[in-house]
């Protein structure tokens, strides 16, 4: 069994890097290829796309979105903080880094934009797709951590009981 | 070990259950299966309709791609019967002053193109359009077309009837 288990974090990177990147890579493109993404004076400006997913979007959520669009500085300061978090935990993720809390963090993303935009998708049922193959890939990782080509393994190697916070150890890798 | 296979279960029941939870919510793909992104769709609830020949147009984008517009290029005031009192063509509607079209989000405002009203996903306007006449009291029917050649989508009728209001 623990051979297995060793063999089988061999072949968890093929994933990792790939759902890191799905949302580290919306950082890059909203900061370096596209940065009126993030300027509210530009039609390009992320803002805007909460307005299409308004119509079918889940009745809690849709009163969520209506209040972010109603308060323009607030529905920046969102961005701001959603781009950060899908830039920190998606680059944790594709390192192996704290990898457990990083996939809850993405699974959290991926899961909630399916309660918003999920029902967009012209060709497939496609942000469906995306919600939750990503969702249940960062949450997978959770489960697994990350023990081989990960800044995990080297913390597991030194401290392999986690973070002992009051009388519990934490396994954040 | 115990312990490991009900964190295992418990893992693999949330992820399926997201999975099949957001499948009913945006597609009701549990029960009749429905892509709204497919073709456009409108919703003319809150319409007004003034007997000095003046027409408050609300008009929302409920349904279609999120990166195309909605394209409106007939407006029509229908007696019940179906006749025709007035109607404005793509070309009147494709030059609507900026003015005359109130956005309730400021983000992808509707907006005239010089050749129909667009109308982007989610956005909710009220368009001022005006007949050069009066109108009785009583009741009628506001209808839009899209480009498209449709006034209505997944079952759903691009019209609404209203009173005429003094």
């Amino acid at each position: 069994m623990a051979q297995t288990v060793e063999t089988t974090q061999k072949y968890l990177p093929i994933l990792r890097v790939t759902v890191g990147w799905m949302f580290f890579s919306a950082f890059v493109r909203r900061t370096i290829n596209v940065p009126a993404k993030l300027n509210p004076h530009s039609s390009a400006y992320v803002g805007g796309k909460l307005i299409t997913f308004l119509p079918h979007a889940w009745g809690p959520v849709k009163g969520v979105l209506l209040w972010l669009l109603q308060n323009p500085p607030l529905l920046y300061t969102f961005l701001i903080m959603f781009t950060a978090l899908e830039a920190i935990f998606g680059l944790f993720m594709m390192l192996g880094f704290l990898t457990r809390p990083s996939g809850l963090i993405l699974a959290g993303l991926a899961w909630g934009i399916g309660f918003g935009g999920g029902w967009l998708g012209s060709t497939c049922v496609d942000e469906w797709q995306i919600a939750s193959v990503e969702g249940a890939a960062a949450f997978m990782f959770v489960f697994t951590g990350s023990r081989w080509l990960s800044i995990d393994q080297l913390l597991y190697k030194k401290y392999n009981k986690g973070i002992k916070i009051w009388k519990f150890n934490i396994p954040l890798w | 070990m115990e312990k490991e296979v009900a964190l295992a279960l418990l893992g693999f029941l949330i992820a399926t259950g997201m999975t099949l939870w957001l499948y009913q919510i945006d597609f009701q793909g549990l029960g009749h299966l429905t892509n709204w992104s497919k073709t456009v769709g409108y919703c003319l609830e809150g319409t007004k309709l003034f007997t000095n020949g003046t027409l408050f147009l609300q008009i929302s984008r409920v349904d279609g791609p999120d990166t195309y517009g909605g394209f409106i290029v007939l407006v029509q005031v229908l007696y019940p019967n179906g006749t025709v009192v007035y109607q404005w063509n793509a070309n009147q509607l494709g030059h609507i002053p900026k003015s005359d079209i109130h956005n309730e989000f400021s983000l992808h405002p509707a907006h005239s193109t010089g050749f129909a009203l667009c109308v982007p996903l989610g956005q909710n306007a009220t368009v001022i359009l005006n007949m050069p006449f009066n109108i009785s009291p009583g009741t009628y029917i506001v209808k839009v077309y899209d480009a498209n050649g449709a006034s209505a989508a997944y079952g759903q009728k691009w019209e609404i009837e209203v009173q005429a209001e003094s």
